[in-house]
Order: structure tokens, then C-alpha cells, then sequence
């Protein structure tokens, strides 16, 4: 049962509004008042896969989902997909462009940051679709 | 649920004064915790929210809302008592005066013991940098730290941010430091306990002055120490430069010392990775990306909550771009070689010298006794009625925007007639069904 959902839509390579569906995502969990190290853990996983949204996928959508035991994150985009799944997640690999890494990214960090962050993560990715990561923060402990 | 620390209280130095205000809504939408209402014809403030950042008194035009120095401190002037001057004093007076005519001409006021901030900071200065490379290699401490200096900074994040608290390094700010030094040494002199040794902070800002008044660790007693603005004691000091006829040396640092209170004068000199922002709005800004992971690779981030650093505190005199100016003149003049030596402060520093036990409770839930799930359904009330706004931003309702408004609303605090489009809606609709 959702007890309360929200969309945020990302441009693809809108360097400019980047992060700031993740920084909305935030406020929301601030308003509510989840406890600051949840807080921060989603931040850190909605920001991450915002900008990998931005820099290697197409438009796309965060969807944030609030039931009484978890704070879920659907990251949907309708870009090319990630290639091996696999690989994506091993720290540092990185498909980023010389341009993306003059601007700070492409260290290969994302996924693995988000991996450690997340209590769940499903990586669901197509090269017609394109990538949905279905990111999930337990509320309650165990 | 915790409490709010003692010190996260609504203050006792913002004074409103009823009859200078005209229930404009310039203050109320400046806030930044949104602390403030309008509420017929007239500010009122919400009480427990406020983090004393002075942006009310900034933005109020009519002259209504001011910083006062906290009640009681009346200073007087005494050969017994410690003063300790903010370097950001070092700005106020112009070209004709150094640092150290003004540590004398606090000494010519009447103050016995003049304690200068500047060689302080310029250890603190260093021991920073030793903190950054003790411990930028070990995995459970987070970065960038963030500086203890601000305390509107500390109490932002601990307010907003809590998860931040642990960017906080255990650190001593210099005015801390060298209060707790003077205190020992009087002591030892007088034969007496540091206890009964007060310290006379001169402070840019209420904040500090509050601040000054809490805990300085490693045994000191804070009711002793009493805070002064620099404007209570601008003019008296500014007659006695005049007559200084003293030549004791009491300014020892360089110029890295003599700017640490201006925005960047913290980490100057400092051979890390660091930034300095400041700005109330800016540091909110930088503490949202901190919360989200950014900025790892910086070792120390410098938040000042007033534009330019404490060169802009509410307290201060001087134009904050001529003080800049100016004390940029000094830096230059002093110069930027530390002039501390390094052995005996690593020394210092391993000793524990420049340590302090910082209270890290957040504050947090004062405001909603409710559980998280009715929290999620207050704020998809909050929601479904800032719908129904029409989102101009306006004001009028009393409310400091149409989303707290909705809140307001939903929380009983206010109704949706307050809100003038709403009122008049209605009425349109009323009208056209009776026709
Ligand atoms: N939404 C996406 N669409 C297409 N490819 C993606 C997507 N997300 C990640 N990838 C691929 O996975 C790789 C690894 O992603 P990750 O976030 O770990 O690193 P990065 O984005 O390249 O660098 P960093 O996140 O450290 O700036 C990317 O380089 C890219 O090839
Ligand atoms: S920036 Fe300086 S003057 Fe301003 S509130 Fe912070 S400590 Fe006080
Ligand atoms: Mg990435």
C-alpha cells in the first residue's frame, strides 16, 4: 500500500536543473521527518542514479514511493541501456565521455555508491526501454 | 524524541518592536527555517525554530527587528577581567589603526587583560591541517568537514542536517581556545580557579555572544563570561585609540591570524583541498549537496552564515566591503607566512590542546509528535490543498509562501480563507450561483 508517491522528471544532459529532483526527494523525507541517516542514504542513491539519468540514459523519471516499511525509488529512463550490468557495477567503470569527466564524473562510482547505500537494488535494463533501477530503503529495522 | 538543546531555543536577542512594524511580509519570507508569520497586521514568531542566522534583522527595512546584546550584559570595564576581541575587530577602524593600536586601546578603555584571537586562529590554523592529514585516510569519518566556526552553522545543521553532525571535527574554535588559556593562566596567577575567572567576549553576532555563554570544555565554567557586541563598544574604543600612550606588544600573528574571520580567512594558508562559502542561502545549498555525497574530495569546507564571513555580522559597524578592504590590506602587509612555530604546536596538538567535546545532539521532531505514517498523510493534505492555492507567492495570507501556507492550513493554524485568491474565488462562485 503507497501511502504517498511523487514523480520528479530529469532531462538528459540538463547539466544545469541535475540534482535537483534528487535535492526534491530530499526535502520530501526531510519534511516527514525519516531519521537523517536514512535521509542521506537515499539522497546519496537518488542523486547518483539522477545523474547517471542525466549523463548516459535519456529522459526519464524518479519515482518516489513511501509505504510504511519503505522508501522506494524507481529511476526510469528511456536511454540506449546499460550495456553488461555486471561490469556497471564493479567500482570504477565508466563510460563517461571526456567532456563528463572534465565536469567531476565518471570515477565509476554511481552504481557501487548506490549498491552500498540501498538496502535492495534491482537493475532492470533494455536497449529498447532503456534502464529502470528500482532502489529500495527499509524503514523499519530488520 | 530528544529535546531541543538548550541552546536551539528561540533567542532572547531579537527584539520586535511593535510599533515600527508595518506586518510587511519582508522578514517572513526570509527566514529560512520559516519561523515567522503574519499574523493582524503584525509579525509573530513561532517559537523553537529559529537558528538566531539574523536575516530578519537584515531584511527588515522599518527598522522593527533588531539584534540586541543579551540582556544583563551591560559591560563594565574592569583590570580583572579577560578580553577577548574577535580579529574581525582589526577591520572596523580604518587605515590609521593596527591591531595592535587596538588591543592597546582596549587596554586604554580600562580591560587589565587583553587577549588577542589572531596567533590563536593561526595555530588553529594549523591544527586543522594536521587533524585533515591525521585523519583523511581513515574509512569511517566523513568529508568534507565541515567548520565548528559559525555557531548559526552548527545549529543550522543540526536543525536541518543532522546527519551532518558527524562532518563536525572535534576541533576548538580559537575564542574557545583562548578563552579557556586565559582562564588558566589568571588563574594560576591569582591563585584562584578558572571558574572564577570571567572572560568578556567582543562578538560580531548575537549568535557568538549566546554561544559564548555555553560550554567551553576541559573544565571551564561559562556563566563567568559575559558578551558584548563590537557596536556597544565602538565608539568608547574609537575615543581611546586616540589617547592610546602604551606601546606593549600585543599582537604576534601574520596575516593568516589577522583574516581569520572573514570569508575564506579560515582555511588561508592552508595546504588542503578546502572551500569556503558564505551566505545563509549558499550554505544551505552547499549542506544539501554535502547531504547527498558531493564534495568528498574536499578535506575542509569553511559555512559562515553571513555574506563575506563574520566581516558581516549584525554587530559589526564598519561597511563589510570597506572592512574586507581593509583588512585584505593588513593580510598583505602582515603577510601570509604563519609566524607559529610549528614543533611546539604539533606538540600542542598531540597534547590535546586544540580538542574540545562538542555537543551533537540534533534537533529534530519538536515540531511533529505524529508517527511517520500520519506524517505522510499530513503531507499529502498539505498537497491536495496547496492545490487548490494559487501559487503566487504572495504573502498575504500571513503565511510565508502558498506550500507553508498549506501547512498551516492542515495543521489548523490557519484557514484556506485566509488566503485572499481562495476568499475571493469563493465569492466569484457564490455569486454566480445565486444569479
Ligand atoms: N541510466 C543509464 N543508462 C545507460 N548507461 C548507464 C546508466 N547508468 C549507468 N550506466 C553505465 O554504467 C556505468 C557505470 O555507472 P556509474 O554510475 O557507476 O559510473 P559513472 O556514472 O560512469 O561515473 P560516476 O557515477 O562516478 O560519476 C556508466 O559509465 C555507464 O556506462
Ligand atoms: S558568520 Fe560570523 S558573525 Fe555571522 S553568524 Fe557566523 S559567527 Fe556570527
Ligand atoms: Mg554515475
Amino acid at each position: 500500500m503507497a501511502l504517498l508517491q511523487r514523480s520528479f522528471e530529469i532531462e538528459a544532459r540538463d547539466f544545469v536543473r541535475a540534482g535537483e529532483a534528487s535535492i526534491e526527494v530530499q526535502r520530501i523525507l526531510k519534511t516527514i521527518g525519516f531519521d537523517s541517516e536514512r535521509i542521506r542514504r537515499a539522497s546519496i542513491c537518488a542523486y547518483e542514479s539522477e545523474m547517471n539519468v542525466v549523463m548516459h540514459g535519456g529522459d526519464g523519471e524518479i519515482l518516489l514511493t513511501l509505504d510504511p516499511e519503505k522508501i522506494i525509488l524507481d529511476v526510469k529512463d528511456h536511454g540506449p541501456g546499460i550495456e553488461d550490468v555486471e561490469l556497471a557495477l564493479q567500482e570504477g567503470y565508466s563510460t563517461a565521455s571526456l567532456e563528463d569527466r572534465e565536469m567531476g564524473f565518471g570515477a565509476g562510482m554511481g552504481l557501487p555508491n548506490i549498491k552500498k547505500n540501498a538496502d535492495s537494488l534491482e537493475i532492470h535494463s533494455d536497449k529498447v526501454t532503456g534502464v529502470h533501477l528500482k532502489i529500495v530503503i527499509n524503514v523499519k529495522e530488520g | 524524541m530528544s529535546k531541543p538543546p538548550e541552546d536551539l531555543k528561540t533567542p532572547v536577542y531579537v527584539e520586535i518592536d511593535e510599533d515600527q512594524c508595518t506586518g510587511c511580509v519582508l522578514c517572513m519570507k526570509a527566514c529560512p527555517t520559516k519561523a515567522i508569520r503574519v499574523k493582524d497586521g503584525r509579525v509573530a514568531r513561532i517559537e523553537g525554530i529559529c537558528i538566531d542566522c539574523g536575516e530578519c534583522v537584515r531584511t527588515c527595512t522599518k527598522g522593527a527587528i533588531k539584534a540586541t546584546a543579551p540582556k544583563g550584559d551591560d559591560f563594565t570595564t574592569s583590570p580583572d577581567l579577560v578580553i577577548s576581541p574577535p580579529t574581525v575587530l582589526y577591520s572596523q577602524f580604518g587605515e590609521d589603526y593596527l591591531p595592535n593600536d587596538i588591543l592597546l586601546g582596549l587596554r586604554k578603555m580600562g580591560f587589565g587583560y587583553v587577549h588577542d584571537q589572531s596567533y590563536t586562529s593561526e595555530m588553529c590554523n594549523f591544527a586543522v591541517e594536521l587533524y585533515i592529514k591525521e585523519n583523511r585516510k581513515k574509512p569511517n569519518l566523513l568529508f568534507p568537514l565541515i567548520s565548528p566556526a559559525c555557531p548559526v552553522v552548527v545549529r543550522l545543521i543540526s536543525f536541518r542536517f543532522p546527519s551532518l553532525l558527524k562532518h563536525i571535527p572535534p576541533l576548538a574554535t580559537p575564542r574557545e581556545i583562548v578563552a579557556r588559556e586565559a582562564k588558566k593562566r589568571l588563574s594560576a596567577k591569582n591563585e584562584c580557579s578558572p571558574e572564577e575567572i570571567g572572560v568578556l567576549h567582543i562578538t560580531p553576532c548575537p549568535a557568538l555572544a549566546d554561544f559564548a555563554k555555553q560550554s567551553v570544555s576541559q573544565g571551564d565554567s561559562p556563566p563567568m563570561d559575559k558578551a558584548v557586541g563590537i557596536n556597544s563598544i565602538y565608539e568608547s574604543l574609537k575615543k581611546n585609540l586616540q589617547e592610546i600612550d602604551d606601546d606593549m606588544v600585543l599582537h604576534h600573528s601574520s596575516g593568516i591570524g589577522i583574516g581569520w574571520g572573514m570569508s575564506g580567512g579560515e582555511i588561508a594558508g592552508m595546504n588542503r583541498n578546502c572551500l569556503a562559502v558564505s551566505g545563509l542561502h549558499e550554505v544551505i545549498h552547499y549542506l544539501e549537496k554535502i547531504e547527498m555525497g558531493l564534495l568528498q574530495e574536499v578535506d575542509y569546507i569553511e559555512c559562515r552564515i553571513c555574506a563575506e564571513g563574520c566581516l558581516g555580522g549584525p554587530f559589526t559597524v564598519a561597511d563589510k566591503y570597506q572592512a574586507k578592504h581593509h583588512l585584505q590590506k593588513l593580510v598583505r602587509m602582515f603577510g601570509v607566512e604563519r609566524r607559529i612555530k610549528y614543533n611546539y604546536v604539533i606538540k600542542l596538538y598531540k597534547n590535546g590542546w586544540f580538542f574540545t567535546e562538542r555537543d551533537r545532539t540534533a534537533f529534530k521532531d519538536v515540531a511533529s509528535p505524529l508517527s511517520i505514517p500520519d506524517r505522510i498523510e499530513r503531507l499529502n493534505r498539505v498537497q491536495e490543498t496547496l492545490q487548490l492555492l494559487p501559487g503566487k507567492e504572495c504573502g498575504v495570507c500571513g503565511s510565508p509562501d502558498c506550500p507553508t501556507f498549506a501547512e498551516d492550513v492542515v495543521d489548523g493554524k490557519a484557514t484556506l480563507e485566509d488566503c485572499i485568491f481562495f476568499h475571493n474565488r469563493k465569492r466569484k462562485t457564490s455569486t454566480r450561483a445565486s444569479r
